[in-house]
C-alpha cells in the first residue's frame, strides 16, 4: 500500500471512529433515549424534554469534548515535533501552571464564576510568555531544554502562587476553583463552543499550515538551519500557538490530562513522520478519547461525575501499552 | 505532565475532604452516633458534669464554664438561645446568626480549626464540629488542658439532642427544654398544616459548579419532608453530593430549591431548561441563611419552605 493510500485509510478509521464516539455520546445518559428518540429530539421534534436535552445538555458536551480532544491532542502532536522531546506536552510550558493561578486568583479576588475560564486563559498566556521570556533571556535562540526548564521552573512558581491563594481564599471560592480545574465539560453551553470553535480552527489551521516547517525542526537545529530554516521563528511560531491552543482549551474545559501527551504518540506510528499527517490524526484521535472519556465520566459514577483528566488518563493508559508492545 | 497537574489532584482531594466537611456542618452526615450523656457521683454537686462526646472522650466539669469557644454555627446559635452568649469568646468566620454572634471574636475557620488561636483566647470549654478532620485538633486541645467537647449536628435528633447537653454545660436545663419544645411544637405545626396536601417532589440544588444535591442524609431532606414536599434525592443517604443536570432531569421534580443567585443563575443557563420545574417558573428560593444549619431556627425553616411549596397552608 503506499503511504498516501495508508493516511487515507488511517483517516477514514480514525473520523468513523469520532463519529461512533459521538453517536454514543448522544445517545447514552441517564435519561432512556432510544435511537429514534434522539434523532426527533436533534430536529427539534417530539418531546420538549428530550430535545432541550439533547440540544441543550448533551450535543454540547459531545461537541465540546471533541473540540478539546482535538485542541489538545494536535497541540501536543506539534510540541512534540518542535521540541524534539516525546516528553513535551501543551502543559508543560506554563499553561497548566498559569492557568490554575489566572483560575484560582480570579475566584479568590471574588469575581463572578463566569470569569473564571477568562481568568485561567489569562494566566496561561502570561506564562507561556514568562517561559519564552525566560527562554530567551540567555541572549541566544531558545534552546528546547532551556524551554522545559523555564516551563518546570515557572510550574513551580505558579504552584507557590496557588497555595498562597488557596491558603489565604474562603473555602467556598477554593472549591470552585479546583473543581474547575480537574477538567470537566459538564457547563457546555453553544456560546462558549462558538468562540473556542473559531479560535480553535484558526489556531489548528495555522499548526497544519506550519507543519512542514515542524517537520525540518525535528531534523534537529542545525539540519534545520542547513535547510535554510529560520530555526528561532519556526519554533517560537510552533510553540506559541501550540501553548495558545492549549490555553483556550483550559478556559473552556479546565484541566485534561493525559491527552496532549500520549494521543500523538498513539497515531505517530500508523501516521508516519510527516507532522502534518501526525497532527490532523492526532486531532481526529484526542476528539475520540475526549468524547468517550466525558461518556464514561458522567455515566460510571452516576448520578455523580468523575474528573474528566482522571478518565483520559485511566483510559488512555492501556492503550498506551498496547501500542508499546506492538511498536517493539 | 507537570508535576503541577498532579499536586492539583491532591490538592483537589483535599478540597473535596474540607468540602465534604463543610457541607457535613451546612446539611448534615449519615453517621450520627448518640453519645451516652451519664451522671457520675460528682455530677450531682453543684454544675459539675460529666459528659461523653461524639468522638467518646469523657469530659468532666467541674465548674460552669465561663469562656466557651464554639466553633459550629449551629451551636453558636444555641448558646445564644440558651441565654449564655456572653459567655462565648470565640466563634467560626461563618457563625452570623444571631447579630450579637457578630461582636464574639472571630477565630476563622472550624474544620479544622486553628488551635494556637483557639489557646489564644484562654477558653474553658471548646466546643467542635465532631468531623474526622477535627479528630486531631480535639486530642491537640485535649493535650493543651482545655476542655473539648465535639457534637455531630446533622440531623433534627441530633440538635435535640445537642440542646440538651448544651443546657447541662451552662447549667440551664429548663430553658433548653424550653428551646426544644418551641422547635418541636413549630415543626409538628408545619407537618400537621400541609399534612392534606399533595406531596411534591423537590430537587434541592445546594451548589453550581459542580451541581450539587441535598440528599437523605441532611437535615434538609426532613425539613422538605415535614412541610410536605418529598426530595428526589431522599434516597441516597449522603447529605449531598454532584449530580449530573441529566440526571435531575430524569428524576423530574415538581420543584427546585435553591439559593437566590443560584435560581438565577438555572434560569440563565440553557442546559437547565431541560428541567420541567425550570420550564413551569417552579424555581423556590430559599433564605440561605435561615435554612442553612440545623440550629435553633429549624422550626422557622420549616415553615418558610411549607410558605413556598404550599402557599396559603400557614399564616
Amino acid at each position: 500500500m503506499t503511504q498516501r493510500r495508508r493516511h487515507v485509510l488511517l483517516y477514514l478509521v480514525l473520523a468513523a471512529a469520532t463519529v461512533l464516539a459521538a453517536l454514543a455520546g448522544l445517545g447514552i445518559g441517564p435519561v432512556r433515549l432510544t435511537p429514534v428518540d434522539v434523532w426527533n429530539a436533534l430536529g427539534g421534534r417530539g418531546d420538549v424534554t428530550a430535545v432541550a436535552i439533547m440540544r441543550d445538555i448533551r450535543a454540547p458536551r459531545v461537541v465540546l469534548a471533541g473540540l478539546v480532544g482535538a485542541a489538545l491532542a494536535m497541540s501536543g502532536a506539534a510540541l512534540q515535533g518542535t521540541m524534539r522531546n516525546p516528553l513535551a506536552e501543551p502543559y508543560l510550558l506554563g499553561v497548566s501552571g498559569g492557568a490554575a493561578v489566572g483560575a484560582v486568583l480570579a475566584v479568590a479576588g471574588g469575581a463572578p464564576f463566569g470569569l473564571v475560564p477568562l481568568g485561567a486563559f489569562a494566566g496561561a498566556v502570561a506564562a507561556v510568555m514568562l517561559v519564552l521570556a525566560i527562554a530567551r533571556a540567555g541572549g541566544r535562540r531558545p534552546d528546547p531544554r532551556v524551554l522545559l526548564m523555564a516551563g518546570v521552573v515557572v510550574g513551580a512558581f505558579a504552584n507557590a502562587v496557588i497555595m498562597i491563594a488557596l491558603a489565604s481564599a474562603p473555602a467556598d471560592s477554593v472549591r470552585n476553583a479546583l473543581w474547575w480545574m480537574m477538567g470537566s465539560v459538564a457547563g457546555a453551553t453553544w456560546g462558549q463552543i462558538g468562540w473556542f470553535a473559531a479560535y480553535g480552527v484558526l489556531s489548528a489551521g495555522a499548526l497544519l499550515l506550519f507543519a512542514p516547517e515542524i517537520d525540518v525542526l525535528a531534523l534537529g537545529d542545525d539540519a534545520a538551519a542547513g535547510l535554510g530554516v529560520n530555526v528561532d521563528r519556526a519554533g517560537r511560531r510552533a510553540y506559541v500557538i501550540a501553548s495558545l491552543l492549549a490555553a483556550a482549551t483550559v478556559a473552556a474545559a479546565g484541566l485534561v490530562g493525559f491527552v496532549g501527551l500520549v494521543v500523538p504518540h498513539l497515531v505517530r506510528t500508523r501516521a508516519g513522520s510527516r507532522h502534518r499527517a501526525v497532527i490532523g490524526a492526532a486531532g481526529l484521535a484526542g476528539a475520540t478519547l475526549v468524547i468517550l472519556a466525558d461518556l464514561v465520566a458522567r455515566t460510571l459514577r452516576a448520578p455523580s461525575e468523575l474528573p474528566l483528566g482522571a478518565v483520559t488518563a485511566l483510559g488512555g493508559v492501556p492503550f498506551f501499552l498496547f501500542q508499546l508492545r506492538r511498536f517493539k | 505532565m507537570p508535576f503541577v497537574y498532579h499536586r492539583y489532584f491532591r490538592l483537589g482531594f483535599a478540597a473535596c475532604v474540607a468540602f465534604a466537611a463543610a457541607l457535613v456542618v451546612a446539611c448534615g452526615d449519615l453517621r450520627s452516633r448518640t453519645p451516652a450523656v451519664a451522671d457520675t457521683a460528682a455530677a450531682k454537686t453543684i454544675g459539675a458534669v460529666t459528659l461523653r462526646d461524639d468522638f467518646g472522650d469523657t469530659l468532666a466539669l467541674r465548674a460552669l464554664p465561663r469562656r466557651i469557644v464554639s466553633l459550629n454555627p449551629a451551636t453558636t446559635e444555641l448558646f445564644f438561645a440558651l441565654g449564655a452568649g456572653d459567655r462565648l469568646v470565640g466563634r467560626t468566620h461563618f457563625d452570623l446568626y444571631p447579630t450579637a454572634a457578630q461582636a464574639v471574636q472571630d477565630l476563622g475557620s472550624a474544620i479544622p480549626p486553628n488551635v494556637e488561636s483557639v489557646l489564644g483566647v484562654r477558653p474553658d470549654l471548646v466546643l467542635l464540629y465532631a468531623s474526622e478532620s477535627n479528630r486531631e485538633p480535639a486530642g491537640r486541645l485535649h493535650a493543651a488542658g482545655v476542655p473539648t467537647l465535639t457534637l455531630r449536628i446533622d440531623h433534627i435528633a441530633d440538635f435535640r439532642r445537642a440542646v440538651g447537653i448544651l443546657g447541662r454545660v451552662v447549667g440551664d436545663t429548663a430553658r433548653a427544654a424550653v428551646v426544644t419544645d418551641s422547635v418541636t411544637a413549630t415543626l409538628e405545626r408545619v407537618r400537621v398544616a400541609t399534612q392534606g396536601k399533595p406531596r411534591l417532589t423537590a430537587f434541592w440544588k445546594a451548589w453550581d459548579s459542580p451541581v450539587i444535591a441535598i440528599g437523605g442524609g441532611s437535615f434538609l431532606s426532613e425539613l422538605v419532608d415535614i412541610a410536605g414536599g418529598k426530595n428526589v434525592y431522599g434516597d441516597d443517604p449522603r447529605p449531598a453530593f454532584d449530580v449530573t443536570i441529566e440526571d435531575v432531569v430524569r428524576r423530574d421534580p415538581d420543584v427546585v430549591f435553591a439559593g437566590p443567585e443560584s435560581g438565577e443563575r438555572m434560569r440563565a443557563a440553557p442546559a437547565w431548561r431541560a428541567l420541567r420545574a425550570v420550564r413551569e417558573g417552579r424555581i423556590l428560593i430559599v433564605d440561605t441563611m435561615l435554612v442553612g444549619r440545623p440550629g435553633v431556627r429549624l422550626g422557622e425553616a420549616a415553615v418558610s419552605l411549607a410558605r413556598l411549596l404550599h402557599p396559603g397552608s400557614l399564616p
